[in-house]
């Protein structure tokens, strides 16, 4: 069965208003998404997903209930708002209530690769060439993941809003390992290439295959040289603490640096742009049906201010971003501002420390201060004086993030388009040369 | 749920050649309240319900699933998901599932106070007392942020499998969350998530005592902010808490001694394992303490299920044994593949996830002494009750765990407070060091994340208080 969007989303609003409902919205998602797994070069799952997935914004007196399901038949959405309606009498007005704005936002248009949508088993089939690009560059075993999709999404509200946006991505990461080394790269955008997911392989398996003497270094401060790996990792974390929700509930370090606080270096600019097509997190309207616009999060060091939605906006005395979700604001696509540095050159730039591929598992210690603390994984270099020396294991770097923003000494002009595991948000990153950041490892 | 649906998921898959299939009706239904202070900010309630279909084709292990709950929709899923792995068909590899003793059963979780005991205003009127408790404690700081998540969650699955499983199933579920920072002029700040779960009705509310501990949570991190000195930089005797023996039990015993982790299935994601499938057996600790299980049938736990997501009945698995590396959690393909018996650990978050091997509630078992008797004969150490920041590697080797709660031990008492001692250590050095655990076995709980696409299911984990050797603590950016 195929339900229209459109007669849903428009059935959804109108009765919502009979059942006696002040204010609703109603988000339809309809996606088709196929996987590719593979390990020890080896297929390990093929996974396909098809949904259907509706939400419902319901508003009564100020009072908000949020409600979320699939649906087999358009009636389905009337046990869903009487439900919901039974609920609502016995809330309260919400902290957060404030009205739904006029819509203003128009879907993008460019977003839809055919080849994704339409053949999406010959995008699969690219994995034969991610494989064998990485092992031609000496790995001996890869791992990872193929992820490409369709989603179409609308938005109705009851402000007027009727917006349909559709789009493609594809996101794509490998992990090579040859000996006890390892290396990791990915890709991600709104359309296929197979030469990217080629080099995906590649360069993974040329991480894998520098081979330097393991070295021991003490506990201390070092310069590193990150990877748009370990630095899309920190700049999600960033972000997410920019949303004005995260703040208000005491996860972000923005609630004691807020708008107008230093906190990064000269040479650090971060923005949100769903306007940016080439990546997956692109978005022409936002979850209030807002015109989404690019905007600057950090600019030459500088917080600028926190993501919002209609509702922590009023709550906060700020305007809306363009960033709702109903509840909490989020970034859609994360851009940093390329720097004037050759890659080669900013090891080179390096007198005692490291070349960090990649990372995982950052946790906080205390999300107001910005104390946390990461694991590096995959290729961990130690570097004197430009010249890298040995290589070194799973190095925990534990610090604050104004400490390591802070202290941001220069960019790579080139840039990669990352989302993986560890960074769910699409980012556009260089590599960035750091100083003074504190290394640690197990003490017994 | 619609059980003929399921039975044709599966005739169907078989009909196409496939070798194995299943058939897994799946529903979560989460109602969630989130507070700041002692005002709602959102409520919401979603239904994720579908059908998950996995099937073993020509080598490969295929994966499908949907919410529309039609045999044309299913069709369409199992005939896609067909072509796709054809397209692949030269890189599969898999030989099949392991034999298993497979359920015909039906099981549930009664709760003695069910979720919609009390009407959705009074549970929030109980919130709101939650800001009050914790602000009625506090002597010097003031509560900067406080912010409660409180979630309902009913769990209804119903699996068919080709080699004759029938597993039905209904757990209810409950968990609450506390995210606090105390601030202090000159003391800064401190922050505190706590998090209380566990199986079964709103019965777990009343037996967590929720007022009661939070005012204690509070009164305790306040004095840590005021009056905390810095940790000492010379070797001490260290003594770790549950909350942080549980932790380190799920992180460097439970998951490593995964057996797609072993195999590599993870490589990507997770990681891999610091354990070899040739190191089973071995003693890798030399040391009668480290004993961790992994025990899916706890009554009331977080983690709770008696069969798991592929129809095999689960059981208490002992994954280190008197410091050896005992068994290890499988699925049947990986139980297959390591020439073994799968014991019933394959766990799927919802009807869109494959099932693949996971900890249930974990926990690295009691000894014989009360927690006075453990740190008696230390003249100067360190006692780290609760943490905040923690990590480990992606072979589960080198973790760390940056103390919240944490006091000096002083002439075989606890003494003043310190702020953010971190022990950072590798997995043998802390087996290998346990020189005393006590009896006190707490558990807490948890989402325990694996697999692409990510899959949080809910877990416990749990350890007594553990005396280590002397060490010297690591390194803390103020």
């Amino acid at each position: 069965m195929s339900l229209d969007l459109f007669e849903v989303g428009r059935y959804a609003i109108k009765h919502s208003k009979e059942v006696g409902f002040t204010e609703s919205a109603v988000s339809i998602r309809n996606s088709e998404r196929t996987m590719v797994k593979f390990a020890n070069n080896e297929l390990t799952v093929v996974q396909s997903w098809s949904e259907l997935y509706v939400e419902l914004y319901l508003v009564k007196d100020g009072r908000i209930y949020l409600v979320g399901g699939p649906i087999k038949a358009i009636e389905d959405l009337k046990a869903m708002m009487s439900e919901s309606y039974d609920k609502i009498r016995f809330l309260e007005r919400s902290e957060l209530y404030a009205p739904l704005p006029e819509p203003s936002g128009r879907p993008l248009s460019g977003l839809v690769d055919h080849v994704i949508k339409e053949d999406v088993s010959r995008v699969a089939g690219s994995v034969y060439s991610l494989i064998d690009a990485c092992l031609k560059e000496g790995a001996e075993r890869v791992a990872g993941v193929l992820d490409a999709g369709y989603v179409k999404y609308a938005l109705f509200t009851s402000k007027g809003a009727e917006l349909e946006e559709e789009k493609t991505y594809v996101t794509v990461y490998s992990r090579a390992f040859k000996g006890d080394n390892s290396g990791h790269w990915v890709w991600t955008s709104t359309r296929f290439d197979e030469r990217k997911v080629s080099e995906v392989g590649s360069r993974a398996g040329f991480y894998a295959s520098i081979t330097k003497d393991v070295v021991s270094v003490d506990v201390g401060r070092y310069s590193a040289v990150l990877s748009p790996l370990i630095f899309s990792n920190l700049v999600n974390y960033v972000a997410n603490a920019s949303s004005a929700l995260m703040s208000l509930l005491g996860l972000s370090m923005f609630v004691k640096y807020g708008p107008g606080s230093k906190v990064g270096s000269e040479e650090l600019s971060v923005a949100d742009d769903p306007l940016e097509v080439g990546l997956p997190g692109a978005r022409g309207f936002d979850d209030e049906g807002i015109s989404t616009f690019k905007k600057s999060i950090i600019e030459k060091g500088v917080f600028k201010g926190y993501l919002h939605n209609s509702k922590t906006a009023a709550l906060m005395g700020a305007s809306t971003t363009g960033n709702a979700g109903w509840l909490s604001p989020h970034p859609w696509n994360l851009i940093v501002e390329a720097g004037d540095m050759d890659e080669d050159e900013m090891v080179r730039e390096v007198r005692r420390g490291f070349f960090v591929l990649n990372n995982w598992y950052t946790r906080y210690q205390n999300y107001v201060e910005g104390q946390f603390s990461t694991v590096t994984r995959d290729l961990l270099l130690y570097v004197e004086n430009g010249e890298a020396k040995g290589s070194v294991k799973r190095l925990r770097v534990a610090d604050t993030f104004p400490n390591v923003l802070s202290n941001i000494r220069g960019l790579s002009r080139s840039r990669y388009d990352i989302r993986w595991w560890e960074v769910p948000t699409p980012t556009r990153a260089p590599f960035v040369l750091v100083d003074n950041i504190l290394f640690t490892r197990p003490e017994i | 749920m619609d059980v003929d649906l399921l039975k044709y998921a599966v005739d169907y898959s078989i009909k196409s050649g496939a070798k194995y299939a299943e058939a897994r009706y799946h529903l979560n239904n989460a109602l969630e309240v989130v507070m700041r202070y002692d005002k709602v900010v959102g409520i919401g309630k979603s239904k994720v319900e579908g059908v998950g279909i996995r099937i073993l084709y020509n080598g490969q292990l295929l994966f499908t699933s949907t919410n529309r709950l039609s045999r044309d929709a299913i069709k369409e899923c199992i005939d896609g998901v067909l072509g796709r792995g054809k397209t692949l068909s030269s890189l599969g590899r898999i030989k099949g599932l392991g034999e298993a003793q497979i359920g015909n059963v039906s099981y549930e979780v009664k709760a003695l106070k069910p979720l919609d005991y009390k009407p959705i205003d009074v549970k929030i009127n109980e919130l709101k007392e939650c800001y009050k408790h914790a602000v009625a404690c506090l002597k010097e700081a003031t509560l900067g942020s406080f912010a409660v998540a409180y979630r309902e969650l009913e769990e209804v699955k119903g699996l068919v499998t080709s080699d004759g499983a029938w597993v039905e199933s209904k757990v209810p579920r409950v968990s609450l969350l506390f995210n606090f920072v105390l601030s202090h002029p000159q003391r800064g700040t401190i922050q505190r998530i706590l998090n209380l779960a566990g199986s079964g009705g709103l019965e777990l509310m009343d037996g967590w005592r929720v007022y009661d501990l939070l005012a204690e949570e509070v009164r305790s991190v306040e004095r840590v902010l005021i009056d905390g000195t810095k940790p000492p930089t010379e070797p001490v005797d260290v003594v770790l808490g549950s909350e942080v023996t549980g932790l380190i039990a799920h992180e460097s015993a439970g998951h490593p001694m995964e057996a797609d982790r072993i195999w590599g299935r993870e490589a990507a994601q997770a990681g891999e394992s610091y354990v070899k499938p040739e190191m089973l057996g071995l003693n890798a600790f030399n040391n009668e303490f480290a004993t961790v299980v992994d025990d899916p049938t706890m009554p009331k736990s977080y983690g709770f299920y008696l069969y798991d997501d592929e129809g095999v009945r689960a059981r208490p698995k002992y994954i280190y044994l008197n410091g050896r590396l005992n068994e290890f959690l499988h699925n049947r393909w990986t139980a297959l593949l390591f020439k073994t018996t799968s014991n019933g650990s394959a766990r799927s978050m919802n009807y869109a996830s494959e099932p693949i091997p996971r900890m249930s509630n974990t926990y690295l078992t009691p000894g014989d002494y009360t927690f006075e008797e453990l740190i008696e004969d230390i003249d100067v150490g360190v006692y780290i009750k609760s943490y905040q920041e923690w990590n480990i590697d992606d072979v589960r080797w080198g973790q760390r765990y940056v103390g919240l709660e944490s006091y000096m031990i002083r002439n075989g008492e606890l003494a003043e407070p310190i702020r953010n001692p971190v022990v950072e250590f590798t997995t043998k050095a802390f087996y290998s060091n346990i020189v005393g655990k006590s009896k006190n076995l707490r558990f807490y709980p948890g989402e325990c994340g694996k697999g692409e696409p990510p899959q949080g299911v809910p877990v416990w984990f749990g350890g007594p208080e553990v005396r280590l050797g002397k060490m010297r603590l690591g390194v803390f950016v103020q």
